[in-house]
């Protein structure tokens, strides 16, 4: 059963991983290749969660490898206890499934602060115990009563240089603008970031978008709805933009660099009001190891060293301040807290989205299909 | 009287037919006449079905001509012949109605509505399945299905029509009676029939000539009564009934088991005669049979009138053997 | 005299109870627990499927859904039968090598089916820049990331459901039947149409059944073929369990294609047997 619902969602999750920047195309396009294959090897991969060990749901590909790195190691030196991976992709109807059926097996999930906005008051999620994590180390908004956010990525935009050449779209109101900026666009499929892009583009400002004018938003949208191709992977917004399909394409920001390199430059990333999206770590309700034991991990996940890991590992920003100033020189033009970006960027409230997040992405997808 | 055939002589010219190096018919000619109701009879693998098919347009022919009336139709695709053929287990359409399958040469012809219902009624009077009309086939036993073939066969009254072993589904008593309407329907069709089995009875009572076919090739052509008494060929006379084989001076004899006078020994007559010993004797209700072994010869059979013949000799019994002249016929080749 | 037999009828069913029972637990109980969901979640009452009323969003889904199937049923059904009716009549060598093609073409992942088209029609696929290239086209065709784009996906995906059930009717059709039709006077053509085709129609009619419903479940094609404009039941039902959470709605979905395959096996069902469709014992 397990394995037939991984089947199905093969692709959703391939492409979460892909989000995050977890799996590279090749591991993608190998997974796609040999489905069944790749399907018992990724279930052998699962573990059962006890008292014991931390069992991290994420989304597999490279996250295993570069949270064991950055996170595991630390944290089993310090506790003794090891990290093992589910590596099925913790969407939120999957969480909720597991707690609702009382047989939990995950420890952590590698999630979005709005899943803890929307399944925490419904009982799904442990509370973060502040008194091991740190509010301090995480910026003070994604600190939230189920979830706390370790790293942060983004919505950011590439351009095709050949096509905007000498006049280059600068913000989300030169991408939506396909009058002055002839040419297709692509933007992500479950309405995150596309919203706000749209919001700004039609001239809202950064500190008045939340609550999101819902109507607003979606005219805009549909505005340039003939000349927009939607992805719902990250593999699929790097091909839409690798093969030519469009000219400008939104894209997660830590992909930029790929993008560039992939395409020897021609396509570039404009992080000029990127949308910061805080990813979060949540606690299923009732997780097997315990609640101490995960805040501790959660605590070293916050760590400087653990932090910078994450970046170099898999292309995520650190959410600790402290780790800020360390980012590294070639990291800095893509990651969504370095000084050269951190006062050009929006943050996402998780609380809307949590709250509103079902009824907008069903209000989404009914305006672009 | 069906508005009959005015044509339906067809003329095969040295016609043959190789698969790869196997020669399923060779250098075949026949002349068959307008109207005659001609059966090519043989083992399987004789070649029968593939002369028909040829003729039917169903298989190219190799060699040879087949002439209609004095025209090539060699190469003619099967629609354009305009014959009607009955097919091994009738091969009706069976999402198709009785009267629909029967109207259908007249469809695909598209004839006029009312002149197709018009034929179609006389054609189920013609085979007797008038209140069946809006059957299907598969409703139908196997004779009746076998009318149907033939009403759909006849219904654009063809020149010729082929049959291809079409009574061969049906169980024996039941053949006899559709014999019966065949051989009436022909009469009063008058259409040319051309019919292929390998049963020697039903050629027999049904022909008006019989072709015997072996190995691709003509064996005799002939009335049922010319190729019975005078069999040219030692295969000819034991394909088309029984026969006893002799050999005197030199050449070969076929000797019907009922022409032989059989008689207690020393009660023997006639020209000839031989003496042997009854092996077994088997009751036929109107005829006795013997086999007789007599020394020096093969085995011969013996069919005698159980009525007129006296009392039945028993196994064991020596007898006389004896018959005329005229009854032992001389053949041309073994 | 009667008992032996009935009691053998009776050890056979015992036999089998536990396993039947395990069936029908497993396949029931999932179907019951939807069915449950569709009207208590998030309240209970009609709610959810009062919405198939009320909601724009839902009708417009179905309809796209529908639309989509059945453009995909015909054509998938058309090129399968061609496909089936060539295999029929070509040599026994050549079929079997037609046939392990078909039985292949299973076994490519739908992704890896979908990601090659892209490569094949893209906007800078194959096709496109070799028309430009040579001067046929200036502005390349828009082949994928629209409705033409899913179309052209899953006809391609379906045409070997379609092939199997319509080849395992054509070649059970007597081949006489027809030799008679064209010795009857009809022309080749006249004899497909009026012979060939009713004959194949449990093919047909099999062939479409299977290729519609499968297609009611298709999700990854159009979610990439489509460009994210062409949104299908199933991928809506996915994203309102996975990431909206709107389970009541999902669960009414599902039981109203559930329901919708059900009657449409039963509209079937009263123009003809459908063991006979599905290959059971003949009529």
């Amino acid at each position: 059963m397990h394995d037939k619902q991984f089947m199905r969602e093969t692709v959703a999750e391939g492409a979460k991983a892909f989000k995050e920047g977890r799996m590279d195309r090749r591991s993608f396009l190998v997974l796609c290749g040999m489905a069944g294959i790749a399907t018992q090897s990724v279930i052998a991969g699962d573990a059962e969660a006890a008292a014991n060990e931390i069992v991290m749901w994420n989304w597999g590909g490279q996250s295993e490898e570069c949270h064991g790195a950055a996170i595991g190691d630390p944290f089993t030196a310090e506790t003794g206890m090891p990290l093992k991976f589910d590596t099925s992709g913790p969407l939120q109807g999957k969480i909720k499934e597991m707690v609702d059926s009382g047989n939990v097996t995950a420890d952590v999930c590698d999630a979005d602060l709005f899943d803890a906005v929307a399944l925490g008051p419904s009982g799904h999620l442990e509370p973060i115990d502040y008194d091991i994590v740190s509010k301090d180390r995480t910026l003070p908004q994604y600190a939230l009563e189920h979830g706390v956010s370790i790293i942060l990525y983004g919505y950011a935009f590439v351009y095709d240089t050949e096509a905007y050449g000498d006049n280059p779209p600068k913000s989300w109101a030169d991408f939506f603008d396909t009058a002055k900026f002839p040419g297709k666009r692509s933007l992500y499929k479950w309405a995150n970031g596309a919203l706000e892009g749209a919001l700004l583009a039609d001239g809202v400002s950064k500190d008045a978008l939340y609550p999101l004018d819902m109507d607003r938003a979606l005219a805009k949208i549909k505005s340039i709805k003939d000349d927009s191709l939607y992805w719902g992977s990250g593999s699929e917004a790097h091909s839409m933009v690798v093969n030519g399909e469009v000219s400008m394409g939104m894209v997660w920001q830590n992909r930029g660099r790929n993008i560039e390199n992939d395409t020897d430059g021609r396509y570039k990333l404009v992080m000029n009001e990127a949308l910061a999206m805080p990813g979060a770590y949540i606690v299923p309700k009732g997780n097997p190891a315990g609640r101490e034991a995960v805040m501790k991990f959660i605590a070293t996940a916050q760590g400087v060293p653990s932090q910078l890991t994450l970046l170099d590992c898999l292309g995520m920003t650190p959410s600790n301040p402290e780790a800020f100033a360390q980012i590294p020189e070639d990291q800095q033009p893509y990651a969504i807290t370095s000084a050269m970006n951190i006062d050009n960027i929006v943050y996402n409230d998780p609380t809307w989205w949590g709250e509103n997040g079902g009824d907008a992405v069903n209000a989404f997808l009914d305006a672009i299909s | 009287m069906i508005d009959g055939a005015v044509s339906g002589g067809l003329r095969l010219k040295a016609l043959t037919k190789r698969f790869g190096s196997f020669t399923a018919a060779e250098s075949v000619n026949l002349d068959i006449r307008r109207g005659e109701f001609l059966t090519l009879l043989g083992p399987s693998g004789s070649g029968k079905t593939t002369l028909l098919m040829m003729i039917a347009g169903f298989l190219d022919i190799t060699e040879g001509d087949i002439l209609l009336d004095g025209m090539s139709i060699a190469g003619m695709p099967p629609e354009k012949r305009n014959f009607g053929m009955v097919f091994q287990g009738y091969a009706l359409f069976p999402h198709m109605s009785v009267r629909q399958n029967i109207a259908y040469p007249l469809d695909v012809r598209k004839r006029p509505k009312a002149e197709i219902e018009a034929r179609v009624d006389e054609m189920l009077d013609l085979v007797q399945l008038q209140d069946f009309g809006h059957r299907l086939p598969g409703q139908l036993s196997g004779g009746q299905q076998q009318r149907v073939a033939l009403a759909r066969a006849l219904c654009f009254a063809p020149p010729v029509l082929l049959l291809d072993e079409p009574l061969g589904a049906l169980d024996k008593k039941l053949r006899v009676e559709v014999q019966d309407q065949l051989k009436d329907i022909h009469r009063r069709v008058g259409t040319t029939f051309i019919y292929v089995t390998h049963d020697q009875e039903e050629a027999l009572s049904m022909s008006d000539r019989i072709v015997i076919m072996q190995k691709g090739r003509i064996e005799q052509v002939g009335t049922p009564e010319e190729l019975y008494q005078k069999p040219r060929t030692r295969f000819a006379a034991s394909f088309l009934g029984k026969s006893n084989f002799l050999t005197k001076d030199g050449a070969l004899y076929a000797l019907r088991p009922e022409k032989i006078d059989i008689a207690p020994k020393g009660a023997g007559q006639g020209p000839n005669r031989v003496s042997g010993t009854v092996r077994a004797m088997t009751y036929f209700g109107s005829v006795l049979k013997y086999d007789v072994t007599v020394p020096g010869m093969d085995e011969i059979e013996v069919d005698a009138d159980a009525w007129r013949g006296g009392a039945p000799l028993a196994a064991g019994a020596e007898v006389d053997l004896s018959w005329s002249d005229a009854a032992a016929v001389r053949l041309e080749r073994d | 005299m009667n008992g032996s037999p009935l009691r053998r009828i009776g050890t056979g069913w015992l036999l089998v109870l536990p396993f039947l029972a395990l069936v029908v637990a497993l396949f029931l109980g999932p179907i019951v627990n939807i069915l449950w969901l569709s009207v208590t979640d998030p309240e209970p009452g009609l709610g959810n499927y009062a919405a198939l009323v009320t909601s724009d969003n839902l009708v417009g889904i179905l309809w796209t859904t529908i639309r989509i199937c059945v453009i995909t049923t015909a054509f998938s059904v058309i090129f399968g039968y061609s496909i089936a009716y060539a295999m029929v009549h070509v040599a026994q060598g050549s079929r079997n090598q037609m046939l392990s093609l078909l039985l292949v073409s299973f076994w490519i992942s739908v992704l890896v089916r979908t990601f090659s088209w892209l490569m094949l029609l893209g906007r800078k696929g194959l096709v496109n820049e070799t028309l430009v290239n040579i001067g046929i086209i200036a502005e390349p065709i828009e082949f994928m990331r629209n409705e033409l784009g899913v179309l052209i996906g899953m006809v391609h995906y379906m045409i070997p459901y379609a092939v199997l059930p319509l080849l395992a009717v054509m070649q059970n059709i007597d081949g006489r039947v027809l030799s008679a039709s064209r010795s009857l006077g009809a022309t080749g053509q006249q004899t497909f149409w009026r012979v060939y085709l009713p004959l194949t129609r449990p093919g047909l009619v099999a062939a479409s059944l299977l290729v519609f419903i499968l297609s009611l479940g298709f999700y990854v094609t159009p979610a990439i073929l489509g460009g994210g404009k062409v949104l299908m039941v199933a991928e809506y039902i996915s994203v309102q369990i996975l990431v909206t959470l709107r389970w009541g709605t999902a669960a009414m979905l599902a039981a109203l294609m559930l329901f919708g395959v059900l009657a449409l096996l039963f509209l079937m069902s009263r123009f003809m047997k459908l063991s006979t469709i599905f290959g059971g014992a003949k009529a």
